[in-house]
């Protein structure tokens, strides 16, 4: 458990030391707003319309392939500090599991999901 | 070296029909990618589906348990796989055509039924409450995109994400009530927890809280996905939006799934809580009589059966609230009977809207009878059967669940049931008054009947009329299912 | 119990004081390198050689007014730095520097906490980074920004499944997710897993410049199109934050590659942190290197570089090596 500990002192210790220069900064530095400051920069004209536009919808897609791949990895974590006990039965059942993974990959790439337009 | 095979009970002969059906899929999936492959895709779907079903076969007969418990064979989840294979492929004949004319054809079609169908299977194939969740998504899933798999079309994209909220919201209960069972009796797996169960029941401590209100939301979950009142609300607009061969899988494939493992959790597992009886009259009560009644109302095909496939949940609800075998092996009947003419009342329903501009609503059916006699003479065979007319399946199936609630004492839920099937009877006839002899206004289109369909047609009548007339053979087969279970 | 606090605290203040002046250095290290690869000489007016050049950076930023956008969304702009900053900090909590050493009588060992799942920490902490990004673009309240933060997720995320494999294959090898454990099996020079797993460590040395947004796969920032990206409306301290973290994101990937491929603080002669602190300023120049020599990637070849090419190659390996695990294992 200390070891869980320390890395919590470390994680406040971390977030103290940004607070207390943002707490130093916040004593020294000037402040004086107007409202010209306050304007969104976009190339020095006024920014036209909502800051909350539309983006390619392919980022979602990319982010559902990333969600399955990536507890795919997670899952190979133990799979692979275990080998050495597991053998090749272990082994055997990754390469099916990866390869059904990697048939949907395919698939995916096939389709041009993958493709950026 | 551990011997894992072994030590985690491996034994793929359980899971062999499960396996074809996504070798399957897969193969679909992956051939689909080439265009010289396409042409062959329903072949494959269809070939995988008839290998799965053979497979399955073998399986009958066979008790056994494997995957560290995970996975448990026998007869009563054989049965289930029939069931569903059976509305697979009635569901891959529909399709072929009506997703040409629609411009739909597109090989996910064939590889997404496939897969819900696996997941329909896990689900029947286990005693373990976290592998019937995982068969569970496995189904829904693909149902989800299936359901909008029209996505031009608004209809079908609404029915898409309704579907999907939903289910998605049904499942989150599900999951909580698996939890709290967890919770309660320390174990996922079925069997066990019906052995804890009769300390934790009677123990009136907060772990029989936990338990029940576990098997509550347990209960919503499927409420869900079986469609019972009042979790029935998203059935029209899905069944309507949804391309009609898809609604006709729907209809009845997932359904069976979500009965296969209500019998098996509360009829079979936990049936010695006296709660449940009550909440099963209820429900069965509310969804028979909602059902019937709002379909009356409708001018829609399609919304029609989906209200009446609301209440023939509410059927095989009472026959759960009964409970006991022969309860259970006529709800199983019912289940198979019910799968044929409802699945070819679709059909009928497929094969009219491929016409083009064509919604389903019932004055499109005028005239049927004249341009098409034997068309419109199976529907009627249909329609008998889902009103519960003699000499059909669809009278049997009733008559068994109802003498079985008779008998264990269920007067009042049999007489309501009855009843019911009189109010049914509006709704279902007025279609085959339309088709028959309701005035012809300007010129009725034909419709082209593919061989296709036509096979689809022969197999769910001869379904429904094979069963009103020798229905022993089926009875042995749903009492075998149920022989041998805890 | 009181002096295992004591001095786990003392050494939490000691790392964190590293890590950031080696952040703080990094700044200046960058500059002059690439002053002299580009013929320039960069900073030298504050002290010898520009020595206190990031010291006065620090002070002048601090004395910054610190500009909240009107349109942002202020307590999320506020809190996306430090969001950014933590977890680049958290990943040295695992890093062993040093073998045991004993200092004052006390027996010190050589990382802060030696967490049995220390590689699974790690990867579970990069993969936090993102956050601070897609806060900051979506917070501030501007195109530029929001496209930069989103730009910056779909890069991480991709890439995050190669670098998650190419640990893998480190991890067949030693059998242990502990990274003191992984130090201690790279004792001799022939021992370094860069030997057994080169075409891992390449992966991964790609894939850390591409989570840690360095050129070339430096898209989410790139100052020709998105003016400066996520950080576009951040100024002050604020600013600084980020930078900071940039930098710390980078050494902690350094340190990582270090730890798992070129046996941490193994090493003849010199002191072992001396060592570590070698190893990784040597990725850290490589890194800049790289951005002296590259040009930028365009967006669909960075996203198809990472999907197309890197993720199946790191499976690849993932598979070889699990083969020639077992094969050396059957023989042996």
């Amino acid at each position: 458990m200390s070891e869980y500990l320390s890395v919590l002192i470390f994680a406040v210790t971390g977030a103290a030391i940004v607070l207390f220069t943002f707490f130093i900064s916040k004593l020294i530095r000037p402040h004086n707003p107007y409202p010209e400051k306050g304007v969104t920069y976009e190339c020095a004209e006024d920014a036209i319309g909502d800051s909350w536009i539309r983006f390619n919808p392919r980022f979602y897609i990319f982010a559902l392939i990333f969600v399955i791949f990536d507890v795919e990895v997670i899952f190979l974590f133990p799979w692979a500090v275990a080998f050495g006990e597991l053998g090749l039965f272990a082994l055997v059942e990754m390469v099916i599991f990866i390869l059904i993974l990697f048939f949907g990959l395919f698939y995916a790439w096939k389709k041009g999901v993958l493709k950026w337009v | 070296m551990v011997d894992y095979v072994s030590a985690l009970s491996i034994d793929f002969n359980l899971i062999w029909p499960e396996i074809a059906l996504l070798i399957g899929a897969s193969v679909i999936l992956l051939g689909s990618i080439s265009k010289s492959f396409r042409p062959v895709i329903p072949a494959v779907a269809l070939i995988s589906c008839i290998v799965a079903m053979l497979l399955a076969s073998q399986q009958w007969g066979h008790q056994g348990s494997g995957f560290a418990d995970m996975v448990t064979c026998d007869n009563f989840g054989v049965m289930f796989k029939q069931i569903f294979l059976i509305a697979s492929i009635v569901t891959l004949f529909l399709g072929f055509r009506y997703l040409k004319v629609k411009g739909l054809n597109r090989p996910e079609y064939y590889a997404l039924i496939l897969f819900s169908t696996a997941g329909m299977m896990v689900m029947a194939n286990t005693a373990d409450l976290v592998v019937m969740f995982l068969g569970l998504e496995i189904m829904s899933l693909p149902l989800y995109v299936l359901a909008g798999f029209n996505r031009r079309s608004l209809e079908s994209s609404e029915a898409g994400i309704k579907y999907f909220l939903m289910g998605a919201f049904a499942t989150a209960f599900l999951l909580m009530g698996i939890a709290f069972i967890y919770g309660a009796a320390e174990t996922t797996n079925l069997r066990r927890i019906v052995t804890n169960f009769s300390y934790i029941a009677y123990d009136y401590n907060s772990t029989a809280i936990y338990f029940y209100s576990g098997i509550a939301l347990t209960l919503i979950g499927f409420g869900f996905k079986i469609a019972a009142v009042p979790f029935h609300s998203w059935v029209p607009d899905v069944y309507q939006g949804a391309p009609t061969p898809v609604t006709a899988f729907f209809s009845v494939a997932p359904k069976a799934a979500g009965f296969a493992v209500m019998l098996r959790i509360f009829v079979f597992g936990l049936s010695g809580v006296e709660l449940l009886t009550t909440a099963f009259w209820v429900l069965a009560v509310l969804t028979m009589s909602v059902g019937n009644i709002l379909a009356l109302r409708q001018d829609n095909v399609k919304r029609m059966l989906a209200y009446s496939s609301i209440s023939h949940a509410g059927y095989i609800l009472v026959a759960m609230t009964v409970g006991g075998a022969d309860a259970v092996s006529s709800a199983i009947f019912y289940l198979v009977a019910y799968t044929m003419f409802n699945l070819g009342a679709f059909a009928v329903v497929t094969v009219m809207e491929t016409r083009s501009g064509c919604r389903s609503e019932f004055s499109e059916l005028t005239g049927l009878s004249k341009v098409h006699p034997y068309l419109a003479a199976i529907l009627a065979l249909f329609m008998f059967a889902l009103s519960g007319f003699p000499p059909t399946a669809g009278f049997l199936g009733k008559f068994y669940i109802f003498s079985a609630a008779v008998h264990k004492g269920f007067i009042w839920l049999a007489v309501i049931g009855v009843m019911n099937s009189f109010v049914s009877v509006y709704y279902y006839l007025r279609v085959i008054k339309t088709a028959y002899f309701d005035e012809v206004k300007g010129k009725v289109t034909p419709v082209v009947l593919s061989p296709t369909v036509i096979i689809a047609l022969i197999i769910t009548a001869l379904g429904t009329l094979g069963l009103g007339f020798f229905p022993q053979q089926l009875l042995e087969f749903s009492q075998a299912a149920i022989f041998g279970m805890p | 119990m009181l002096e295992i606090i004591i001095i786990g605290t003392l050494k939490v203040i000691a790392v964190v004081v590293v890590v950031l002046t080696c952040c703080a250095y990094s700044t200046l290290l960058e500059r002059k390198v690439l002053a002299y690869m580009q013929h320039r000489l960069g900073p030298i007016y504050a002290g010898p050689w520009g020595l206190m050049q990031p010291i006065a950076d620090g002070i002048k930023l601090m004395f910054k007014e610190d500009i909240v956008p009107d349109r942002s969304e202020r307590l999320m702009f506020m809190l996306a730095p430090i969001v950014s900053f933590i977890p680049a900090l958290l990943v040295f909590a695992v890093v062993p520097f040093s073998s045991d050493f004993s200092m004052f009588g006390y027996e010190i060992k050589g990382v802060l906490s030696d967490l049995n799942i220390g590689v699974l920490y790690i990867f579970a902490i990069t993969s936090l980074s993102v956050y601070g990004l897609v806060l900051a673009g979506w917070s501030s309240g501007s195109k530029y920004s929001l496209l930069g933060g989103i730009r910056s997720s779909a890069q991480m995320i991709s890439y995050e499944l190669s670098y998650g494999l190419s640990i893998v294959g480190v991890i067949l090898f030693a059998n242990t997710l502990s990274m003191t454990e992984i130090v201690n099996q790279q004792a001799s020079f022939w021992d370094m897993f860069i030997f057994r797993q080169p075409l891992a460590f390449l992966l991964f040395l790609t894939c850390g410049i591409a989570e840690t947004n360095r050129l070339p796969f430096d898209l989410p920032e790139c100052e020709s199109e998105l003016a400066a990206g996520y950080h576009t409306e951040y100024s002050s301290m604020r600013f600084a934050t980020f930078f900071v973290a940039e930098y710390g994101y980078m050494l902690a990937v350094s340190s990582v590659a270090t730890t798992l491929f070129l046996g941490g603080w193994q090493g003849p002669f010199l002191p072992p942190v001396i060592w570590f602190l070698i190893k990784v300023f040597g990725f850290m120049f490589f890194y800049i290197w790289l951005r002296a020599t590259f040009p930028r990637f365009r967006y669909d070849q960075l996203m198809a570089f990472g999907w197309k090419v890197l993720f199946p190659l790191a499976l690849a390996n993932t598979m070889g090596t699990a083969l020639w695990v077992l094969l050396t294992d059957s023989v042996n």
